[in-house]
């Protein structure tokens, strides 16, 4: 006869959504704030361009 | 109730294989890497489900330091490569994962004098990332990070050769969105890849990462994996 704890092992094993874990939808986003803008260029002493918010541009017509 | 105590339990012993994985790759002790596995802090079951979740990470201290894989820690990995195929309908990137992880242990049998001599005719297809925006690319390539090894040859790195500056602003957008794990994977793959924008500064990016996101043991694997690789940045 199983032990109990074997019994809830196979319970637990079957409810575990594999597939749903193995391809998460990416999670919402959430952009950081200015401060953090700050502390990554004064850390990376000005050479991560791409991480500073893109330079406004002028729209055509 | 039941589910979700399930999901919780599960993610714990990611987490907590995923430390294992970290220490070994830090360490070079492949002991450490099995330890989850073979402590019996979790139960058969979800341990086995926990390594089909990290996936061919799991052998990423045999992949990338060389040091052979703790004997329980293999067994519980091709239990699990056994007991999780994909469905048939599953997405590609649950396909790919399975075969990155039926590749890691093609690779112990044949090591690593020829890595690339499998049969590319048994890939599964990577059309949906030729298709894709640079968003779902970084996305979906962050989820497959355990594809991103030294030589490996397959569809999907071939995929992410061709898209470089891509993938580097899907990086930047994930650390942007504060998505670590994602920005930790795209990180990872491009430590590996020709093209990439000197001014994307990724060294001082994934420091960030490492700093915001790196008591995260998922997060820590990747960048840990972007420090071995050959290439590998100083972190």
């Amino acid at each position: 006869m199983p032990s109990k704890d074997k019994v809830l092992e196979e319970v637990r094993t079957e409810n575990i959504d594999i597939e749903a874990a193995l391809d998460p939808a990416e999670p919402d986003g959430v952009f950081r704030d200015s401060r953090e803008c700050a502390a990554l260029a004064l850390q990376s002493g000005g050479t991560s361009l791409l991480l500073s918010p893109p330079t406004p541009r002028p729209k055509k017509g | 109730m039941e589910q979700s105590s399930t999901s919780a339990l599960l993610q714990g012993t990611v987490l907590d294989l995923a430390s294992d994985v970290v220490s070994a790759l830090r360490s070079g002790d492949h002991v450490r890497a099995g330890g989850t596995l073979t402590g019996g802090g979790a139960g058969e079951g979800v341990a086995r489900a926990a390594v089909r979740v990290l996936g061919a990470d799991t052998l990423l201290p045999t992949a990338l330091l060389r040091v052979p894989p703790d004997p329980g820690q293999l067994a519980v990995f091709k239990d699990a490569v056994a007991a999780h195929p994909p469905r048939d309908d599953a997405a590609p990137a649950v396909v790919w994962s399975h075969w990155a992880m039926a590749r890691a242990l093609r690779r112990l049998e044949q090591p690593l004098t020829d890595p690339l001599a499998d049969d590319p005719g048994a890939e599964p297809g990577a059309g949906w990332l030729d298709d894709a925006g640079w968003q779902l690319l970084t996305h979906q390539l962050a989820v497959l990070a355990p594809l991103a090894l030294p030589g490996e040859e397959c569809a999907v790195t071939r995929a992410a050769r061709r898209r470089p500056v891509d993938v580097a602003r899907g990086f930047v957008r994930a650390v942007r969105r504060r998505d670590w794990q994602q920005a930790a994977g795209a990180g990872r793959w491009l430590t590996l890849l020709d093209g990439v924008p000197d001014s994307l500064g990724l060294e001082a990016g994934l420091d960030f990462v490492r700093l915001m996101g790196g008591s995260d043991p998922r997060v820590a694997l990747q960048l840990e994996a972007a420090r071995l690789m050959p290439a590998g940045v100083l972190l």
